[in-house]
């Protein structure tokens, strides 16, 4: 396949590239596996290796397993809630309506806001007594349901996790947009013709035919949620108690505020281990339908 | 028959404007607060009550905007011209040789995608000192584009692939073009749609980041817009400041909402092609 005025030399091309990649990013995710053994405080050069105690004494303080959980948790909803809506506004986005263009416009508008933004925001909007949800809930006549949804052990992560799916339905939707329009219309008509009903040719036809679509959006969302960090840090820091220390916020929390550095690495490594591994079984597992449809 | 088309129609309109308005209403509320003067304490579900610009006025001297927005064009317009540049070039062998070596290093960066730039943050300042690189408002860029790097080669291998044929460089070859001759002045100027589409995603992502400029930046001068941002961070559970806050919410928000309006076929286009060529 390879055309013979493609010349070996052109390999020099990747090189600035891949400087900066191996210096800036390869290098330091050894270094992290170097310093999880370690008890390094990020100050003084010096220091120790202490074996696996890092890793020892995550998991018996518990932080490990919460972490664990809650990020399984914030992925989980992120990849379903965020799909199945933006999936259902870019279907009903496809359809022969005026104005189409202005609806989706709209929807990608809150793409746009930076996560701080997005995060001042929402903290009003969860805000007990004067906050969006609980000045709505006053006016139509419910008052003293407690709503403090921010600052409530089993409601936390929930709410940060509803900004997350709120924050990124208008690129999975234009996405999910940008696969219909590959589906060719004189399939749609041929079904119309046998008689399909609206539901049955969305079923049947659109979204098996959406697999690429739905196969990126997914990806990038599992990998946004296992990577979910912003919202703990803007809106909740990480609490109330241990509720919303997503993984990759506890190991900065270890690392810049308790100046464990040896500890953040063994935490980091763990999260790294678990990204790769929910990714890559996603993946095989894909591969493996694609290549049995 | 025409009646029910019309009903069907109707219902879809209606639909739809219902979830965008929930959707967008937490942007709408606080925009309304945003135009009150900072001491209005009326519930904020009294919609346009007051059109002020006050709030405005005190957000933008406390952030120092023009300098903020100066900060963040520069950091964000430097980093993705790099990340256009680097990623073009280390796209176009891979797209083009096809070997063990090229399918490998093509994965090896596409790997980087999971991995999280708060984690690499951890040892990142002591490489940036032992390689006597001086820290400086600049720092940030080094991040920026390498984190960069893996969705951009990613989409600009699979445009080179799909979209430009070896064909059209064998004729420059004849006539003596070197590789860099044919690369910039056939390759490049062919693959602009990912390049609209490299600029936009990492645009985004780099012009609304305050994590890598949080820890390399410490003075407020050299702040952009996010970091600006954060110094409202205390403010965010206090009523009284609310109408402030949310001024200077927009006042950061509206470069982009400018940008997207005036540009909406590029961002809209970019993201898609972006999704559907890779």
């Amino acid at each position: 396949m390879n055309s013979s005025i493609m010349k070996k030399s052109m390999y020099f091309f990747i090189l600035p590239a891949l400087i900066f990649y191996l210096l800036f990013w390869i290098f330091p995710i050894l270094k992290i596996f170097q310093y999880s053994v370690t008890d390094y405080n990020g100050f003084v050069q010096e220091f120790n290796y202490v074996g696996f105690k890092n890793y020892s004494e995550l998991f018996k303080e518990g932080v490990m397993t919460s972490s664990i959980v809650n990020t399984l948790i914030y992925t989980f909803i992120v990849v379903i809630l965020g799909n199945v809506i933006s999936l259902g506004l870019a279907l009903m986005l496809n359809m022969k309506i005026r104005a189409k263009g202005i609806y989706r416009s709209l929807a990608y508008v809150p793409t746009l806001f930076s996560a701080i933004v997005v995060g001042f925001i929402w903290s009003y909007v969860y805000m007990p007594d004067q906050g969006l949800i609980d000045s709505v809930l006053q006016a139509i006549g419910f008052k003293g349901i407690q709503t403090n949804f921010l600052g409530q052990y089993s409601t936390a992560l929930y709410a940060i996790i509803l900004v997350d799916v709120w924050k990124n339905i208008g690129t999975a939707t234009i996405i999910y947009l940008a696969g219909l329009q590959t589906v060719p219309n004189e399939l749609l008509e041929a079904g119309r013709i046998d008689g399909c009903s609206a539901w049955k040719l969305t079923r049947f036809v659109k979204i098996p035919l959406l697999a690429a679509s739905i196969t990126i959006n997914i990806t990038l969302s599992i990998i946004s949620g296992l990577k979910a960090f912003d919202f703990p840090f803007i809106m909740t820091n990480g609490g109330p108690g241990t509720a919303t220390n997503t993984l990759i916020f506890k190991v900065y929390k270890l690392a810049f505020n308790e100046q464990l550095f040896g500890k953040a690495s063994a935490l980091g490594v763990v999260s790294f281990s678990i990204i790769i591994l929910v990714t890559g079984i996603f993946v095989i597992y894909l591969n493996k339908k694609e290549v049995s449809a | 028959m025409k009646k029910k088309e019309i009903l069907k129609s109707t219902l879809i309109h209606v639909g739809i404007i219902s979830f965008l308005l929930l959707n967008l209403l937490p942007l709408i509320i606080s925009f309304s607060s945003s135009l009150r003067s900072p001491n209005n304490m009326t519930s904020p579900l009294n919609l346009f009550n007051e059109f002020s610009l006050v709030s405005y006025q005190n957000a933008f001297s406390r952030m120092h905007f023009p300098m903020a927005f100066l900060n963040s064009i520069i950091l964000t317009g430097v980093s993705v011209t790099i990340v256009v540049i680097f990623t073009a070039m280390a796209a176009y062998p891979l797209a083009r040789i096809d070997s063990k070596f090229s399918k490998f290093v093509y994965l090896f960066f596409l790997g980087g995608l999971v991995v999280p730039g708060q984690m690499v943050i951890i040892p990142i300042v002591q490489i940036i000192k032992a390689l006597h690189i001086p820290s400086s408002q600049f720092t940030p860029i080094l991040m920026f584009v390498t984190c960069s790097i893996p969705f951009s080669t990613f989409l600009f291998t699979g445009f080179i692939k799909s979209s430009v044929p070896v064909e059209i460089e064998e004729a420059a070859y004849i006539d003596g073009a070197g590789l860099f001759r044919r690369f910039w002045t056939l390759v490049f100027p062919l693959i602009l749609p990912a390049t609209v589409s490299v600029i936009i995603t990492q645009g985004i992502w780099i012009w609304n980041d305050y994590f890598f400029n949080l820890i390399f930046i410490t003075k407020s001068s050299q702040s952009p817009l996010p970091l600006a941002m954060l110094g409202f961070l205390g403010d965010k559970e206090n009523p009284t400041q609310w109408n402030t806050l949310f001024a200077a919410c927009f006042l950061s928000a509206i470069p982009l909402v400018i940008a997207f309006g005036a540009l909406q076929k590029y961002f809209i286009g970019g993201l898609a092609s972006g999704s559907v060529k890779g």
